[in-house]
C-alpha cells in the first residue's frame, strides 16, 4: 500500500518544530550538538514522512555537497597561524579580483574549523528536509493569511510539477534512443530532450490552469484587510531580519527599534487577518493533545539550550584553535534530545484505515452493477 | 423541459488562424446526455470549452454570437464565476489536481466558493460516493490508476454541483477497463442526479448507447442534434455493429452488440468465404527466448518466447501491467534482460506510449529528416514515402505541436519509421486518436507489412488486432497466455471484437462487405 499523505500531527506543529531545532542548531554549533540534531531529524523524518520523495535525504546530500565546496573555498583562500597540513602551488589574484592569494598552505585548523561549519549547514538542512517530508504543504499554506494564499498556491503546484517533469525527462531520453534504433547519438541530444520535456510541461500547465479557472479559483480576490495584513506581515519580517543584522554589526540601539517595530507590526497584522474574512477550508485539523506535546517540548528544548547558552555554557561552540575535542554538557543535550519525541510517538494507526478502506471498496463494488 | 446550455450564433476564431466554430447554434436539455462526434481538430475541444467561457476568456481569439448556461452569459462571466453551474473534466488525469490528497482536491472548488464548512464536508462525502472512490480519499492522486485518476477529477468538476457536466474525452487515456468505469460513474450520475453532460469521445463503443443525443462537428460546422444511431450511421469511428447495421440496411442501425443480436436473427449471409490462408510469415526478422525481466522486485516478464517473421502484423493484447510494454522494450534493446535471449536480425525502431516525449523539430518534415540525421543518410525519398504514407503530406509544414493528438502520433509513427527499420514495435498507438489519424495509421501498418517489414503493436483494441494483425498474442502477468492466428485467438475470446460476437465467423465489417460483393 503506498504511504498515506495525511501527516500524523498538524502543520503548525511541525513548524515549531522546526524553527526549534533550527534556532538550536545556531546556538549550539558544536558539531557534537549538530549530530544530535540531524539524528532526531533522521529519525523525526523516518518515522512520520508522508511521501517517499527522500527530501531528507536529498536535502542532507546537497548539504554536504555545499560544506565540501564551502571548505574547499575557505582553505585555499584563508590563511591563519598553525598546523601546516600540505603546501599547494600558489597564486594571487589581480587586484581587480580582490587581490588575494589562492592556494599556498593549507592549514589544519582552517580545514577543522570551517567543516565543523558546514556541518552545521547540512544540519540546517537536514532540519528543513525532515520539515518538508512530514508536513503537509497544503495544510501549510491552509494556516498562512488569506492574502499570502493564491500566490502560495502557485509555489505548491509548481513543486508539484517536478516528479512529473523527472519522468517526461527520462521518457525524453529513451524515445530519443528508440527513434535510431537503440544508437546513441550524444550530439544535440540535449536539445532533443529539452524541448519536448518544456513544450510538454507547458501544455500541461495550460491544462491546469483551465482545470483551476474551471473550480473558481481566484474568484474572490482577497480584501483589502488581507492584502494590509499580508504588508504588514512581510515588513515585520524584514525588520526582524533587520534586527538581527544590525545585532550582528553590533548596533545594538537600532536592532531594539527594528526588533520593536518588527514586533509590533507582527501583532498588527495578525489581528487584521483574524478580522479580515475567513478563508472557508476543508476539513481544517484542531490541534491535538499530541500537537500541543511536540509544541510543549520542542519550546522547553529551545529553553533549555538557551538557558545554556546565557550561561555561558563553553561546549556549545568550538573553535579549532586552539585545537581541542569537543564536549559535551548535560543541560543542552537533554533539551536537543527532546526534539526526537515526536519520533517516538506512534505512527499513523495503521489497522483502522485498512479495514475502513475495504469496507468502501466494498461499498463501491456492490453499488456497481446499478451504475450499469 | 427547460435548455440548460444556449449557443446562439456563435463563431470564434483563435488569434489569426481560420475559423473554429462557425454559426453555432444548440440547444441543451436539462438532464440531456449530448454526444459530441468529430474527427480532431475539428473543432470539438473549442465547442466544449466555450461552454464555460474558457473560450474566449483564456484563449482570446475573435467571438461572435452568445453562449448562455443557466441563464447566464459568459460574455459577463468568466469561467471561474461560472464554477457553480458548469464543471469540466479533460482528456489528462494528471493535469486537473491542485492538491495532493484526494478529498482536498475535491473541496477546491467549495472553497473557492466560499461554501459554509459543513456543508463542504457533506458535499465532499457524497460526492466520493457518486463517484465510488470513497476509500481513495486520504491517497495522493500520483499514486492512482488512471482510470481512479479521471473518476477523481470527475469528483473534483462535480463537487460544486455543477448543472452540466463538460467532458472532454475523458476516457482517451485510459485503459478499456478504467475508460468503463469513467462511463459507468458519468451515466449513474445522469441518471441520478439529472446533472447535463456534455461528453466528446473517440471511443464509442461504450460512449454511444449512453447519449440521448449527439452532435457531429466537422471543420467547425455543427451537424445536429439527432437521435445518435441516425448521426452514427455514416461516421466513420461508430462502433463496428452501426456500421455492420448501416451496410446490411437495418434501420435504425444498433449501438450495441445486444441490439445488434436482435436484429441479426433474421439475416442470412453468404456462407463465408474460405478462410483467406494467412500468409507465412518470411524469416525470423526479432526473436524473444526465454525472456525474463524484474522490474524492481515485480517479475514483469516470466520467461516470454516471441518470434516476429517477415510480413508479420502482430497484435499483442493484455490489460495494464501484463507485459506488453516490457517485452516491447526488451525487443527494442532498451531493456536489461536477467534471463534468456533476444536476437535481433533486423534492425528495430520502438515508439514510446506518449508520441510527445519524441517531437522537438519545427516542422513535420524536420523531424522525418532528423532521424536520417541522426543515422547519417540522407533519403529524402524515404521521407516522402512516410509522409505520404501516413497520410500527413498536407501538414509537412506544420508545427508538430500545432496538430492534434493522433496527427501527432502519426509524425512520431514516420519519425521512428523513417530510419528504415525493418521491425516496428508500436506501444498503444491508437490511444486517444482520432478515427481517420487510426485509420492512415493502419494503412500504414499493413503496407508495411506487405513491403517485406514486420509490426509488433501492444494494444487494448481488439477492433484494430481485427482489422490488422495477422497473428494475436496475448500477455497475462508476465506470461503468454494465447498466441496464434489472429483470427483463432480473437475468436476464442470472451472480449471478442463486436463483429464475431454478431455474426461469427465473421470478424470484421469489410469481410461481411467482401461476402456481400460490395
Amino acid at each position: 500500500m503506498p504511504l498515506s499523505t495525511v501527516p500524523r500531527f498538524h502543520a503548525v506543529t511541525w513548524l515549531a518544530w522546526a524553527l526549534a531545532a533550527v534556532v538550536i542548531v545556531q546556538l549550539a554549533s558544536s558539531p557534537l550538538y549538530v549530530t544530535l540534531v540531524l539524528a532526531a531529524s533522521a529519525l523525526v523524518a523516518g518515522a512520520h514522512r508522508i511521501s517517499s520523495t527522500g527530501a531528507f535525504r536529498l536535502l542532507v546530500g546537497a548539504g554536504i555537497v555545499m560544506a565540501l565546496i564551502r571548505v574547499a573555498l575557505t582553505a585555499l583562500t584563508t590563511h591563519a597561524v598553525g598546523t601546516v597540513l600540505f603546501t599547494l602551488p600558489e597564486a594571487t589574484l589581480p587586484r581587480l579580483l580582490g587581490g588575494f592569494t589562492v592556494g599556498g598552505t593549507i592549514e589544519k585548523e582552517v580545514v577543522l574549523q570551517s567543516l565543523a561549519e558546514g556541518y552545521a549547514i547540512v544540519a540546517l538542512l537536514g532540519v528543513f528536509g525532515a520539515f518538508n517530508s512530514v508536513v503537509s504543504h497544503h495544510e501549510l499554506l491552509g494556516s498562512a493569511p488569506r492574502a499570502f494564499h493564491e500566490a502560495g498556491l502557485v509555489v505548491t503546484i509548481a513543486a508539484a510539477f517536478v516528479p512529473s517533469t523527472v519522468t517526461s525527462w527520462q521518457g525524453a531520453r529513451e524515445a530519443d534512443r528508440a527513434r535510431t534504433g537503440g544508437i546513441v547519438r550524444r550530439r544535440g541530444r540535449l536539445v532533443r530532450t529539452v524541448v519536448p520535456v518544456l513544450e510538454t510541461g507547458m501544455e500541461r500547465s495550460l491544462r491546469l490552469a483551465d482545470s483551476m479557472d474551471s473550480r473558481g479559483f481566484a474568484r474572490h480576490p482577497p480584501g483589502p484587510a488581507d492584502t494590509a495584513s499580508a504588508w504588514g506581515a512581510l515588513l515585520a519580517l524584514m525588520s526582524l531580519a533587520g534586527s538581527f543584522v544590525a545585532l550582528v554589526g553590533r548596533r545594538s540601539t537600532l536592532a531594539a527599534v527594528l526588533a520593536t517595530t518588527g514586533a509590533v507590526l507582527l501583532v498588527a497584522s495578525v489581528v487584521l487577518a483574524s478580522r479580515a474574512s475567513p478563508r472557508r477550508r476543508y476539513r481544517p485539523r484542531a490541534l491535538t493533545g499530541e500537537d500541543l506535546l511536540i509544541m510543549a517540548t520542542s519550546a522547553l528544548a529551545l529553553t533549555l539550550v538557551a538557558i545554556a547558552a546565557a550561561g555561558g555554557e563553553g561546549s556549545l561552540s568550538w573553535s579549532a584553535s586552539p585545537l581541542r575535542s569537543p564536549d559535551l554538557a548535560p543541560l543542552p543535550a537533554v533539551g536537543i534530545l527532546l526534539l526526537a519525541v515526536p519520533a517516538l510517538l506512534p505512527t499513523r494507526p495503521v489497522p483502522d484505515e485498512e479495514s475502513e478502506a475495504r469496507t468502501t471498496a466494498d461499498n463501491a463494488r456492490t453499488a456497481q452493477p446499478v451504475a450499469s | 423541459m427547460s435548455a440548460v446550455v444556449t449557443f446562439a450564433g456563435v463563431a470564434f476564431a483563435y488569434a489569426d488562424q481560420d475559423p473554429a466554430l462557425v454559426d453555432i447554434d444548440l440547444t441543451v436539455a436539462a438532464g440531456d446526455v449530448l454526444l459530441v462526434v468529430g474527427p480532431s481538430g475539428s473543432g470539438k475541444s473549442t465547442l466544449l470549452r466555450a461552454v464555460n467561457g474558457l473560450v474566449p476568456h483564456a484563449t482570446g481569439g475573435h467571438f461572435r454570437g452568445s453562449v448562455t448556461v443557466a441563464g447566464r452569459s459568459t460574455r459577463d462571466h468568466r469561467p471561474r464565476d461560472l464554477a457553480d453551474s458548469v464543471g469540466f473534466v479533460h482528456q489528462d488525469p494528471e493535469a486537473q489536481f491542485v492538491v495532493d490528497e484526494v478529498e482536498h482536491d475535491i473541496a477546491f472548488a467549495l472553497e473557492n466558493l466560499g461554501m459554509e464548512p459543513a456543508a463542504m464536508r457533506r458535499r465532499v462525502e457524497e460526492v466520493l460516493d457518486a463517484l465510488g472512490i470513497a476509500h481513495l480519499r486520504h491517497r495522493s492522486p500520483t499514486t492512482l490508476s488512471g482510470g481512479e485518476r479521471q473518476r477523481a477529477a470527475v469528483a473534483g468538476a462535480l463537487a460544486a454541483a455543477p448543472d452540466v457536466l463538460v467532458l472532454d474525452e475523458p476516457t482517451s487515456e485510459l485503459d478499456p477497463q478504467g475508460a468503463d468505469d469513467v462511463l459507468a460513474a458519468v451515466t449513474r450520475l445522469n441518471a441520478d442526479l439529472g446533472t447535463t453532460i456534455l461528453l466528446a469521445e473517440h471511443r464509442l463503443e461504450r460512449a454511444a448507447p449512453m447519449a440521448d443525443l449527439a452532435v457531429g462537428i466537422d471543420r467547425g460546422r455543427l451537424r445536429g442534434p439527432e437521435a445518435v444511431p441516425a448521426l452514427l450511421a455514416d461516421y466513420e469511428g461508430a462502433p463496428p455493429v452501426t456500421h455492420l447495421g448501416h451496410l446490411l440496411g437495418w434501420i435504425p442501425p444498433p449501438l450495441t452488440v445486444r441490439d445488434a443480436r436482435r436484429l441479426a436473427r433474421d439475416t442470412v449471409l453468404p456462407e463465408p468465404p474460405d478462410r483467406a490462408e494467412v500468409p507465412t510469415p518470411g524469416d525470423v526478422l526479432v526473436g524473444a527466448r526465454g525472456v525474463r525481466v524484474r522490474l524492481g522486485h515485480h517479475p514483469a516478464l516470466r520467461g516470454v518466447d516471441l518470434e516476429v517473421g517477415r510480413g508479420e502484423v502482430v497484435a499483442m493484447l493484455g490489460r495494464n501491467g501484463s507485459g506488453k510494454t516490457t517485452l516491447l522494450r526488451a525487443l527494442a534493446g532498451l531493456l536489461e534482460i536477467d534471463g534468456g535471449h533476444v536476437d535481433t536480425l533486423a534492425r528495430v525502431a520502438y515508439l514510446p506510449q506518449d508520441p510527445n516525449a519524441l517531437l522537438f523539430a519545427p516542422t513535420v518534415r524536420a523531424e522525418l529528416e532528423h532521424t536520417l540525421h541522426l543515422l547519417a543518410r540522407r533519403d529524402p525519398e524515404a521521407v516522402t514515402t512516410w509522409l505520404d504514407r501516413l497520410g500527413l503530406t498536407d501538414l509537412a509544414d506544420r508545427h508538430p505541436r500545432s496538430l492534434s493528438a493522433g496527427q501527432r502520433q502519426r509524425v512520431a509513427i514516420g519519425a521512428v519509421a523513417v530510419g528504415g527499420a525493418d521491425v516496428l514495435l508500436l506501444d498503444e498507438p491508437t490511444r486517444g486518436i482520432d478515427p481517420p489519424s487510426a485509420g492512415a495509421l493502419e494503412q500504414a501498418v499493413a503496407d508495411h507489412a506487405a513491403g517485406g517489414g514486420a509490426v509488433v503493436l501492444a494494444t487494448h483494441d481488439v477492433e484494430l488486432a481485427a482489422r490488422c494483425a495477422t497473428r494475436a498474442v496475448v500477455l497475462g502477468d508476465g506470461d503468454v497466455v494465447a498466441s496464434g492466428a489472429a483470427r483463432d485467438v480473437l475468436a476464442g475470446s470472451l472480449f471478442a471484437p463486436q463483429v464475431l460476437r454478431v455474426l461469427p465467423p465473421y470478424l470484421t465489417v469489410a469481410e461481411v462487405a467482401g461476402a456481400l460483393g460490395r
